[in-house]
């Protein structure tokens, strides 16, 4: 270390020059915009397509679960949390253990039908386990609540292609083959 | 007054009276002063939470009434009613007895200082040694709940705050002998007026050393960020009062509420000129001079709280040997030079 080195060194540690801007940066930022915000008045927009608790599609004709129990969605799920029982050719049973789901969508994108969506709702917190299982049951109505209507039609088009789209058939080569949406 | 006139002469009896209405006179000046201390501790915790908040882009307590107004009423209320446990193994008497002698230090302190020309408890004429009393006081009640929470976070918490406030009430000891030669005197009252009448109005400028030194130990004195090794959460859970809870715990944070209105307050008083402001401003500026002198005494006192929080935003905790080479090899020696050349200015001037 010369000279001026030296110098530098004491004029840093005599004035803490570095303890005053550290200083002068939480000052100027006392008077900034707050980045949080008052979670249960307000709320954060939530992003289109964003994924939360998880519904099973309704046909909107026949009013049932457009499942047909391939088990796809169980099959690629990485934490293994979808449970489908199949009973005389239908779907019985299908379970999702949301407090194992990591919220990855795989069960959606792999869905061939677009049986399975994810919803924009993610505060259902709840104090036992059997009330986070979701059953076929609670994840029909949770397709009645946040996705009924035009919302459940675009959703699929608009955030995921279906497999149908991209594996099936083109059009023009063979007709009579039905869009499976 | 027949009858009283077989048991005391008038004249005793007159200056019974005027005794009885100075004690009187005493009495509420102490209500007002711990009233007014005791609310203000409730807002300091509010301030702190929101300076703190805002400085790291947050919102701080915005619940409790508009803005949070009246969170300190909750928390106040929520350790009144708080379940006060005790360790089984603690030291019942000691274990007591020290947050009340802690609170009890810190609250004498209160009737030393001189809030205005006319407005203090006691006007004593060593008031500046029986502040450092006081506080030197205050840390019996550290150690004592250290020791007796039989606890070893409480035990270490407690002996790192003995340590500390000894080392650094040698340096602030020292930083404030500069002033007591300038002003040569002990009193406090008198001390701001020699400021009033002195070339810079404020003894900051002349002593900006003795001032530097005086900061820095008083933050080291009252165990705030960045030398709160005695409360060091990551280590210590919560330093000397880790086993208190509910009252008592209340009382040890009033305690070190007051004392950082204390160490304000003296350094308002020592180095900044107490109620009155330097005479080039009021030359200046002459409507000044009709602000009454509680106003300059709290914005100086605030503006130092407030220094505090801001401190505490910003730098991080020191080691404890740092904490101990800053005391011991920096803060003292340079004080010393500083009294050495505040000495020999005044005998050659």
């Amino acid at each position: 270390m010369n000279f001026k080195q030296a110098v530098r060194e004491i004029i840093k540690r005599v004035t803490f020059i570095e303890i005053l801007k550290g200083m002068a940066l939480t000052l100027s930022r006392m008077f900034s915009r707050a980045v949080t915000i008052q979670y249960p008045k307000e709320r954060r927009k939530i992003a289109p397509g964003f994924r939360g608790l998880h519904a099973l599609a309704r046909h909107p004709i026949t009013r049932e679960p457009k499942c047909v129990g391939c088990g796809l969605c169980a099959t690629i799920c990485p934490s293994q949390c979808i449970k489908i029982t199949r009973a005389n050719g239908k779907v019985e049973g299908y379970e999702i253990e949301v407090l194992r789901c990591i919220y990855c969508g795989f069960c959606v994108e792999a869905c061939p039908y677009g049986a399975i969506a994810m919803t924009e709702n993610y505060e259902y917190s709840d104090y036992s386990r059997q009330a986070l299982l979701m059953t076929k049951d609670k994840l029909l109505a949770n397709w009645d609540k946040y996705m009924a209507g035009e919302k459940g039609k675009e959703y699929f088009k608009k955030f995921w292609r279906p497999m149908s789209e991209d594996m099936g058939t083109p059009v023009n080569q063979a007709k009579g083959r039905g869009n499976a949406s | 007054m027949g009858i009283f006139e077989n048991i005391i002469s008038p004249a005793a009896l007159d200056s019974l009276i005027k005794f009885g209405i100075d004690v009187g006179i005493i009495l509420i000046k102490i209500v007002v002063v711990l009233g007014v201390a005791l609310l203000h501790v409730a807002y300091a915790t509010y301030f702190e939470r929101k300076v703190i908040g805002h400085m790291q882009v947050r919102l701080g307590p915005m619940r409790v009434g508009p803005h949070g107004l009246l969170q300190p009423f909750a928390d106040g209320l929520k350790l009144f009613f708080k379940e006060d446990v005790m360790p089984s193994e603690a030291d019942k008497p000691v274990f007591y007895l020290s947050p009340i002698i802690f609170m009890a230090a810190a609250m004498t302190s209160l009737s030393f200082i001189p809030y205005t020309g006319n407005f203090m408890i006691a006007d004593v004429n060593v008031g500046l040694l029986f502040l450092f009393a006081m506080s030197g006081l205050g840390v019996y009640g550290i150690f004592m709940s250290g020791w007796s929470s039989n606890s070893k976070y409480a035990f270490i918490g407690g002996l790192r705050s003995t340590a500390q406030v000894i080392s650094y009430e040698i340096a602030m000891g020292l930083s404030l002998v500069g002033v007591m030669i300038m002003a040569g005197s002990l009193n406090l009252s008198d001390i701001v007026k020699a400021q009033e009448n002195s070339t810079f109005g404020i003894f900051a400028i002349p002593q900006i050393i003795g001032f530097i030194v005086f900061v820095i130990a008083a933050v080291a004195e009252t165990n705030r960020t960045p030398f709160d090794l005695p409360e060091a959460e990551s280590e210590l859970v919560a330093g000397y009062f880790t086993e208190y809870s509910g009252f008592r715990f209340a009382l040890f944070f009033l305690g070190e509420y007051i004392g950082m209105l204390i160490m304000a307050s003296l350094c308002t008083i020592c180095f900044l000129g107490g109620w009155t402001i330097p005479w080039y401003i009021t030359k200046i500026l002459p409507f000044l001079s009709y602000v009454p002198g509680i106003v300059w005494f709290l914005i100086k006192v605030y503006a130092f709280i407030f220094f505090y929080y801001w401190i505490r935003a910003t730098v991080p905790r020191y080691r404890y040997d740092q904490l101990m080479g800053i005391g011991w090899k920096i803060l003292i020696p340079v004080a010393l030079a500083n009294i050495l050349v505040t000495g020999l200015v005044k005998i050659l001037w």
